[in-house]
């Protein structure tokens, strides 16, 4: 149908031509502070810019792909840690999130008393702009006068060193993270559950179907589409999420918590800049999530709204 | 002095022909009726008079003005869209006196109209409400509302009922064309409902596949349909049609098609021919012997004022493919109430001066007694 | 009778464990703020910190943090919370602005190439914006424009114009032709239909561009650690850092740094207060939409 209404290209040029006026500024935003920007990294990563040697601040070299062979030669554990970390960090967070989100959704999604405050107080977190509530989880996961420890030691439980463990560093990562996200992911899903038919489970109670089989055959695949939308999103904002790992871990113990994003930030502006390395790290950060969000795309077909 | 005049209109998209050639006249103060399926090109063509649409080659006159190459703002005309598309952010005395407000007209004399307007259509009380308080009736007012107060050269109505609930539809129907009657201005009403087009229209301009096929008043469309197509679309319950041919029978001609044997007034012509009988002109008797042909009532809808009976004419046919055997002729015939009952073995009769003939190829034969004119 | 009874106790027990739910993730919701806000309103020692305060005695509240972060900074308070509002206010609405006009063209016209623009912003919209860091920083070097306004100002609105462009354009969607063309009808222009009755029925979600786009720069140290030098520039962002990790001392002032938290968090929260509706409704819209 949409299809036989489309106009003739020259009807388009004739009638529709204003809009590349209201696109004309965005255009060259586009192009002078995104794209060029990109490019830019782009060709920084194929030169030795703080990489070649004492004045390579000052001069450098094209060098072709020698940063990316020897990211995977010879600090091959460098990079490999960093894109297993990245993906952990991004595709066990958008776990979280689901699963605590969708119990909540379900949990809500019921005549309780009290419905309205729950959903209010579960919000609250939203209402904090992120990077400083990050900053006070961080302070909470300290080892010496953290809260959380301090409440600990109330019941007797000695101090942790929550983040000089990688597993208990990871652990305060993801609290932290779910507790930055699920207010989110519940609204989200308890909005989508609430559109389903009433009768589709009343039909399938008729039929017999108890509590759980009616959240597998009914809300899952209901919303399976809004799950799959979310979780991308998710995923796609958490693999570059920055902040978290930046000021609670800052990648350590070690690097063993360390992301594309933070050791890219880390590589540029810490002590020795390296720009080619941090450069890289960029190309292969946007690289691993295009194909990323590319397969997705692809095998869900997640676009029809956005290319109507 | 013309309403509106269509030359030659076409429209073409990328992958279809949405509208082939069409030119009509629309007399100043006529209430017009383009009548058709979705997808005929109806609403392109009131989109085209509105010049949200702008055609492939052909012009529009409103109020003998050239308009080709006028913004939808400068053509003077308003639209009431099928989904009434209401400013769901202002409240209704701004929905109404919004297209005022953008010429420019003094406040005061915005209010008088709004306020004029309102108490016109029974809707004063809504004044200050959004489009969301509002009944689907109410927002179909407000939707006329905004269109009656800029009194413009004509209405583009693009099937403003169809959202309405059936019991408000026929009031509906009778409230607008006593505004019309009220106003006496040029109104185009597009739709895909024939009662609609019946009781509205002046003028039906029936349309199929981008062409306008007959352009006629709602009686002449009726009874004088210029081809197949509009006699089937155009008449509740539709027309029956029998395939066969016309022989000449001594002196005169009859047509036969099975059992059916019709005389032709007039000086006829030999050949194949569709007979199109509206299933008013079919007359059902309860004796097998009084009519000429025995049938068998296969089904009975009973329409409250009426009955419509489904007649089995003649045996069954050979058997298909599936050795079952092909159904038989069944035609459609409106009766009396309860006077048949589903099995009942009948005898009907055709008003042979009724029956409309056809060519193969859907054109009517305006006269069997002119055969040069056939085909 | 007796399958009743157990029915019965059923639904009991599945209410009861579903408020006990409920209410664990309300507590974790809620206890950083809480732990925030008495931690700004009590005294300790530097860097000694008992699970004590958390339960507050009227008695022990004390305005102390308060008065040094807001009257004892250098910067002073106001001058950094007037270079943040300087530099968020400017970049959502330049951000904003542009936004409003793409989204337009993208929604409510069909020109050729507009699959072509949908796709391309896309693709920059995955690129990540931390990393868009080095690549400004080392043009702005050349270009003179490390230290200034304008150099944190460009990238912060060139950030804003993407994501806000794609919310605005999926918004304008939901809105039917009908309405544009009912005011072109009722006598406006595509430019006049555009400013008097899509904008106003955009609202919502220029509210919300309009939050993100501020939300992230007021926000920001990334850029900002990266850009600024001198202290007459200083942001919100760079000062709560600075308290939270102050250089030669290995711990913390929690009072502090929990009541500069707060008060910089204030206009944000009543900002969400004020358009919580249009705010999540907004948000959860693109993620059902999708």
């Amino acid at each position: 149908m949409a299809d036989l209404r489309d106009q003739t290209l020259s009807y388009r040029l004739r009638h529709e031509w204003p809009a590349y006026l209201y696109l004309l500024p965005t255009t060259i935003v586009l192009l002078f502070l995104n794209a060029y920007p990109i490019a830019y990294t782009v060709y920084i990563s194929l030169t030795d810019f703080g990489t070649g040697g004492r004045f390579s601040l000052l001069t450098y070299h094209y060098v072709g792909i020698t940063n990316y062979i020897s990211a995977f030669t010879t600090n091959a554990s460098i990079s490999w840690g960093l894109i297993f970390n990245s993906l952990f960090w991004a595709a066990g967070s958008v776990a979280l999130f689901l699963l605590v989100g969708l119990g909540l959704a379900t949990v809500l999604n019921q005549d309780l008393r009290g419905k309205t405050i729950y959903r209010t107080l579960i919000l609250l977190p939203w209402a904090m702009p992120a990077f400083i509530t990050i900053l006070i989880w961080a302070n909470m996961w300290q080892v010496d006068y953290g809260i959380i420890n301090e409440m600990l030691a109330t019941v007797g439980v000695a101090p942790v060193a929550w983040l000089e463990h990688t597993d208990t560093a990871w652990a305060a990562l993801f609290v932290t993270n779910v507790w930055l996200s699920f207010p989110f992911y519940t609204v989200v899903f308890l909005a989508q559950m609430q559109s389903i038919p009433k009768d589709l489970y009343e039909a399938a109670s008729i039929d017999g179907a108890g509590m759980f089989s009616k959240f597998g055959r009914i809300t899952v695949p209901y919303l399976m589409p809004t799950i799959v939308f979310v979780g991308l999103m998710g995923f796609l904002f958490t693999f570059n999420n920055f902040y978290p790992i930046y000021l609670i871990t800052s990648g350590g113990p070690g690097v063993t918590t360390q992301i594309f994003i933070t050791q890219s930030y880390d590589d540029a502006f810490g002590a020795s800049p390296a720009f080619s390395t941090a450069a890289m790290y960029a190309v292969l950060d946007f690289l691993i999530i295009l194909v990323i969000t590319v397969v997705v795309i692809w095998r869900t077909n997640l676009t029809r709204n956005w290319l109507k | 002095m013309t309403g509106i005049r269509l030359e030659h209109l076409t429209k073409r998209f990328k992958n279809q022909v949405a509208v082939e050639d069409v030119s009509a006249d629309i007399r100043n103060g006529e209430f017009v009726v383009i009548l058709g399926a979705s997808g005929s090109g109806k609403t392109t063509i009131l989109r085209m008079i509105a010049g949200l649409e702008v055609q492939t080659s052909g012009h529009v006159y409103i109020g003998d003005m050239l308009v080709d190459d006028y913004e939808p703002r400068d053509r003077n005309i308003a639209m009431v869209f099928q989904t009434y598309a209401l400013y769901p952010h202002l409240s209704v005395r701004k929905n109404i006196g919004f297209g005022l407000k953008v010429r420019h007209v003094e406040r005061s004399e915005i209010d008088r109209r709004v306020t004029a307007v309102a108490e016109l259509l029974g809707i004063s009380e809504t004044l200050d409400r959004r489009p969301s308080e509002l009944s689907g009736g109410q927002r179909q007012r407000v939707a006329l509302g905004r269109a009656i107060v800029r009194d413009p050269e004509a209405f583009l109505l693009d099937e403003p009922l169809s959202n309405l609930d059936a019991k408000i539809r026929s009031s509906a129907r009778i409230e607008l064309k006593r505004l019309h009657s009220q106003l006496g201005q040029t109104f185009v009403f597009v739709t895909h409902d024939q009662t609609e087009a019946m009781t509205l229209g002046d003028r039906l301009a029936v349309m199929n596949h981008g062409r306008l096929l007959q352009y006629d008043t709602p009686e002449r469309v009726l009874s004088h349909p210029t081809n197949r197509f509009v006699a089937s679309f155009v008449g509740s319950p539709e027309m029956d049609f029998l395939e066969g041919s016309v022989e000449p029978t001594g002196g005169s001609y009859t047509f036969i098609s099975g059992p059916i044997q019709i005389p032709v007034r007039g000086v006829g012509r030999p050949g194949p021919v569709t007979i199109g009988l509206r299933p008013w002109d079919i007359t059902v008797h309860q004796a097998a012997g009084a009519g000429s042909v025995p049938a068998r009532v296969a089904g009975v809808e009973r329409l409250g004022s009426s009955d419509q009976v489904f007649l089995e004419v003649g045996p069954p046919g050979a058997p298909g493919p599936g050795g079952l055997p092909a159904p038989p002729l069944t035609l459609r015939a409106l009766v009396r109430s309860y006077d048949f009952e589903v099995g009942n073995m009948v005898s009907i009769g055709f008003d042979a001066d009724r029956a409309l003939y056809f060519t193969a190829d859907g054109n009517r034969i305006e006269s069997m007694s002119a055969p040069t004119r056939v085909g | 009778m007796k399958k009743q009874h157990s029915r019965r106790a059923i639904r009991i027990l599945k209410r009861a464990a579903s408020h006990a739910v409920l209410i664990v993730a309300c507590l974790f919701a809620l206890f950083p703020i809480y732990f925030m806000i008495v931690a700004s309103f009590s005294t300790f020692p530097l860097g000694a910190i008992s699970a004590s305060i958390l339960v507050p005695r009227p008695s022990q509240v004390t305005l102390t943090s308060y008065h040094a972060i807001l009257l004892d900074q250098n910067p002073s308070f106001v001058a950094m919370l007037t270079n943040s509002l300087i530099f968020a206010g400017s970049a959502a609405l330049i951000g904003l602005g542009l936004a409003a006009f793409t989204g337009f063209a993208l929604s409510k016209f069909n020109f050729p190439g507009r699959r072509t623009f949908v796709y391309f912003i896309l693709l920059i919209s995955l690129f990540p914006s931390f990393v868009m860091i080095l690549p400004f920083y080392l043009m702005f070097a050349k270009l003179g424009l490390i230290d200034t306004y304008i150099g944190l100002i460009i990238p912060y609105s060139a950030g804003a114009v993407v994501f806000s462009g794609i919310l605005v354009k999926n918004y304008m969607d939901s809105i039917p032709d009908d309405i544009e063309e009912a005011a072109l009808v009722d006598g406006l222009g595509r430019t006049e239909a555009f400013f008097r009755v899509l904008i106003p029925l955009c609202l919502p979600v220029l509210g919300l561009a309009a939050f993100l786009a501020f939300v992230g720069p007021y926000t920001d140290y990334a850029f900002a650690h990266v850009f600024i030098d001198t202290s007459n520039l200083w942001t919100l962002a760079l000062g709560l850092y600075s308290i939270n990790s102050p250089e030669g001392q290995g711990v913390q002032n929690y009072g502090l740094v929990c009541a500069f938290a707060l008060v910089m968090s204030l206009p944000i929260v009543a900002f969400y207060m004020a358009f919580q509706r249009w705010i999540i409704g907004g948000l959860t819209m693109g993620a059902v939409r999708g």
